[in-house]
């Protein structure tokens, strides 16, 4: 007997779940994204790169920093060739083995460059929309200073503290990236502000409120969720805007030079762009490519996820 | 009549309406929060160097003659022994004399408003040529796009421009150097003029001035290009989906009085905005164009100033950069409150 309830319940409950599903906001946005051609080549590009970063020991030629072409034959910068097939470059490593390695680092400055800017555009964004008043004023002001000023200038006199400040023992890499995160969450905070001012009108925020509910528990139960999709293009779009911003900053030399990335291949390849076209522009076309694959995700996510166009 | 009322009389309107007393209040309100910005800025900035490093160490690393004693004298001698409130007050003290110091590094210790002055002409006129391209090449495609959205031509123009923002201009600069410059041999790499008058095309130097300006314009072009038309084209959607184009359109007016009359003129207002906020962070310069093409603006220039801790010419530029930006947003608000008849200054 028992078990025949058992049994039956099952199904009643996954038919529940199923039709539940069914309606759900995520699933009608993923009927939609799927059928978007440029999203879904976009998260190829995007799966290839994070494929070959997790398997970079496996698919290099070569290992991490290994002069191949100088130790195996005397030269450095050798042309492309079946042995090199992106060549080598100014000391003799093989670039395509160390655009492979360079994949994780590049993702790791993306990645963590927008986590950090979309916290706190969230936390700002949320703050600033919902509360208003003076404390919107105050913040909104600040936000101001960091969209006016042209931040890639300011951003290399910090970086160079932060290598200076950093102790040893920390990643250069992760101060590239918070410095990144920290000088680009303006743009974000205001743009999820406005957002929060539309949701604000909402009736079940006033009902929330009649309820007796803190204003903490609205922002973040109630407010955030309904604001979610505007994060998720976002950070997106902040991540290939972090990898650029990454890949700017390596070039002009204030980049981490102890970890490879794209934009530190491109500075080492500046100094002979004609008797080595391949060392820059190999790793050009993957920062090109990679930094499409998010800007065509974005895109993809933005029209898929915004509730006022429905077919 | 007074003789305002006479100046006014001249003018417009709208002019004569915006002339009287809310903007003047309006640009009051407006300094009065610019001010502490400014200063906010510098602090943060004149703080940010000060913890980078020390430039004497720097400087006479490399020099191992150089006795501990001498070291110190150099730190005295530019003041960085005093405490940081002190050389902050002093650096006001000077900035309001207009005195940005000597830069410690650059044509040994050349006053920085003079590097600026030579430096920021070449950033002045390398931008000002992108933008005029840009502006000029990107609204009618904008316009174009719009009026057939989803035909061709419109998704091959925002692919194209999608892909454009994508690019990372230094790499853009390195390749299109590789092709023109290079391969082809038909632009100078670097450097805004020749070096000697014999290499000078036709021997004319203002030949020589466009010949090295090309390849750098074209490539900030593109840059500011892709930006601008997706804008556009958004804009114009937006615009040509409102009552009053409709009712031009039943009015019988022919359909290039509705798109370029009625349509562009309001579609136009963000692009003012967005040229407004760049024309301010123009003069900060393409940093990363102009280093690429070893071009002396002031991007460059700070730079290098960052990488050799040149403080005051750090702090001597991002005053100016400061300024211009400042200045020119609030030119911008103005522009904006007066070509959108929808705000109203209070």
């Amino acid at each position: 007997m028992k078990i025949r309830k058992s049994k039956k319940n099952v199904p009643v409950r996954q038919a529940e779940t199923k039709q539940k599903k069914g309606v759900s906001q995520w699933s009608i946005a993923w009927r939609r994204f799927k059928k978007n051609k440029a999203a879904l080549a976009g998260l190829v590009i995007i799966g290839a790169i994070v494929f070959m970063a997790i398997f970079s020991p496996l698919i290099a030629r070569y290992p991490l920093n290994y002069l191949a072409s100088l130790k195996e034959e005397g030269k450095i910068r050798m042309p492309p060739s079946a042995r090199y097939i992106f060549g080598t470059d100014y000391v003799g490593r093989d670039v395509f083995s160390q655009i492979v390695y360079g994949a994780g680092n590049v993702l790791y400055v993306g990645f963590g460059a927008a986590a950090i800017a979309m916290s706190l555009a969230i936390v700002i964004g949320l703050i600033s929309g919902y509360i208003g008043g003076i404390v919107d004023n105050l913040l909104m002001r600040i936000t101001e200073i960091f969209l006016v000023i042209p931040f890639l200038l300011i951003l290399l006199v910090f970086l160079k503290v932060a290598t200076t400040l950093a102790p040893s023992g920390v990643g250069g890499l992760s101060t590239v990236t918070l410095m990144i995160g920290l000088f680009s969450w303006a743009a974000n905070a205001r743009i999820i502000r406005g957002e929060v001012l539309r949701v604000k009108q909402n009736e079940y925020i006033e009902a929330s409120m009649s309820l007796g509910a803190s204003k903490w528990r609205i922002m973040f139960r109630h407010v955030l969720p309904n604001v979610l999709h505007v994060v998720i293009v976002l950070t997106t779009l902040q991540i290939a805007t972090a990898i650029l911003v990454e890949a700017a900053v390596s070039f002009l030399g204030f980049g981490d030079p102890n970890s490879i990335t794209w934009g530190q291949q491109l500075q080492g390849a500046s100094e002979a762009v004609k008797e080595a076209w391949w060392e820059g522009v190999f790793p050009g076309l993957f920062i090109t490519l990679l930094v499409l694959g998010f800007s065509l995700l974005g895109n993809g996510l933005r029209d898929a996820l915004d509730p006022r166009l429905r077919e | 009549m007074s003789i305002k009322r006479k100046v006014l009389h001249f003018f417009p309107t709208r002019v004569a309406h915006a002339v009287q007393s809310p903007l003047a209040k309006y640009v009051l309100r407006r300094l009065l929060y610019l001010i502490p910005l400014f200063f906010g800025i510098l602090i943060l900035v004149f703080v940010a160097t000060r913890l980078a490093g020390d430039p004497v160490k720097l400087m006479t690393g490399l020099n191992p003659r150089i006795t501990a004693e001498a070291r110190e004298r150099l730190t005295q001698y530019y003041g960085l022994d005093q405490p940081l409130y002190y050389q902050f007050a002093k650096f006001l003290w000077e900035l309001f004399q207009g005195n940005l110091g000597n830069s410690y590094a650059l044509r040994g210790g050349t006053p920085v408003t003079t590097l600026i002055g030579d430096y920021a002409w070449e950033t002045f006129k390398l931008q000002l040529a992108a933008l005029f391209f840009s502006l000029v090449i990107a609204i009618p495609i904008g316009v174009m796009s719009a009026r057939r959205q989803y035909s061709k031509l419109d998704v091959s123009v925002t692919t194209t421009s999608l892909v454009g923002t994508c690019i990372p201009i230094f790499y853009m600069g390195i390749v299109t150097i590789l092709i023109f410059s290079y391969f082809l041999g038909w632009f100078p790499y670097g450097q805004a003029h020749s070096l000697e008058p014999s290499r000078y095309p036709f021997g004319s130097y203002t030949l020589d001035e466009l010949w090295h300006l090309a390849l750098p314009t074209a490539v900030l072009t593109f840059a500011t290009l892709a930006p601008v038309v997706l804008l556009v084209r958004s804009s114009m959607l937006e615009i040509l989906r409102q009552d009053y184009i409709l009712a031009a359109r039943a009015s019988g007016l022919s359909e290039r009085t509705v798109v370029y009359k009625h349509a562009l003129r309001n579609a136009l207002i963000p692009v003012v905005t967005y040229v407004g906020l760049y024309f301010g962070g123009m003069l900060a310069g393409a940093p990363i164009t102009e280093t690429v093409f070893n071009w002396p603006g002031v991007g460059r220039l700070y730079v290098e100033a960052t990488a050799k801790l040149d403080f005051p010419l750090i702090m001597g530029i991002t005053v100016f950069i400061t300024l211009m930006v400042l200045v020119a947003n609030l030119i911008t608000d103005i522009t904006y409150a007066y070509i959108d008849p929808r705000i109203r200054i209070e």
